[in-house]
């Protein structure tokens, strides 16, 4: 199998092949990083962010001179992508239909436990938007999307520890604000 | 993951059961699309569209010039502020660019705006 700079390289040389191998072989990773920005309520955004990706992954390849490896590249530039279209979006309504989220969540034997099963995620979904990026992000990966911390770590282009570290980070802040609402029992 | 505290070993358990949401995928037809629009993309001009576009620079010089030495400027001045604010422009959209596609984001929880320090 071609490595990934093999495939730049030919894809300099405008082989249509090449670029479509990159795409390929990456656009599940691209779609995830996208995806754990912006949230499951804007899946169409985070899918329009990849086809943006790599559009600019194919006007810039140029410019590429691969001192990083090309997947770095190409999710540093996904997560900025995301990042930008997210602070576009953040008071849009959301795309998907959340209500099917919520039934597919709402585990309650009884209507009062739903309601408040439904509140709580409401609640914890607010303290998720509150933390920092990267901690969304990780936490995305991890406990939605069923990354393990060495691909988090991965698509975010850190270290495995530092993966593992943020979203220990990220629940014990999540635990922290959740207390402040008034939720003894988390 | 066993090494957590019980706090933690709580939220793990609440992110688990709230984030139970069905895994997305990319629609069947990302790549045909992603293709066509690439295809799109790199099209050249055509003779009309450039006509069109050099029409509109030219005409877009000339009011900007004509305003300019309405309000009193000599031609070399309205000329350099033309000058200068393209190069400028030409610049910025440079650097946007370049930045776009080689800063790192803030990866880095410290870096951001809405971090909250854990109080542990």
């Amino acid at each position: 199998m071609e490595s990934d700079a093999q495939l730049v390289v030919r894809a300099h040389g405008d082989d249509p092949q090449a670029f479509a191998e990159l795409v390929k072989r990456h656009r599940g990773h691209v779609f995830s990083i996208a995806a754990s920005i912006l949230g499951p309520a804007f899946i169409p955004e985070a899918e329009d962010v990849a086809q943006e990706v790599f559009l600019k992954v194919h006007r810039s390849l140029r410019s590429f001179r691969g001192e990083a490896e090309f997947k770095s590249w190409l999710f540093r530039i996904t997560f900025n992508e995301a990042v930008n279209v997210r602070s576009r979006v953040r008071y849009r309504r959301p795309s998907c239909d959340e209500s099917a989220l919520q039934l597919a969540l709402a585990a309650g034997p009884g209507p009062d436990q739903e309601a408040e099963s439904a509140q709580r995620k409401r609640d914890l979904d607010e303290c998720i938007q509150r933390l920092p990026e990267v901690y969304q992000s990780a936490l995305r990966l991890y406990y939605w999307l069923g990354k393990g911390v060495a691909e988090v770590g991965e698509l975010l282009g850190i270290p495995e520890n530092t993966a593992k570290s943020y979203l220990h980070r990220a629940r014990l802040l999540l635990h922290g604000m959740l207390k402040e609402r008034g939720y003894s029992n988390v | 993951m066993s090494d957590m505290d019980p706090r933690e070993f709580e939220i793990d358990h609440l992110l688990q059961r709230s984030m139970a949401a069905p895994v997305p995928d990319l629609s069947q037809d990302f790549e045909q699309r992603l293709a066509d629009e690439i295809q799109r993309r790199s099209q050249p001009i055509g003779p009309r569209g450039r006509i069109v576009l050099i029409g509109y620079g030219m005409i877009s010089l000339g009011v900007s010039v004509w305003v300019m030495r309405d309000q009193g400027l000599g031609l070399p001045e309205a000329a350099a502020v033309i000058g200068i604010t393209l190069a400028l422009m030409g610049a910025i959209s440079l650097a946007l660019r370049s930045r776009a596609l080689s800063d790192y984001p803030s990866v880095h929880p410290a870096g951001n705006k809405n971090h909250h320090r854990s109080r542990d």
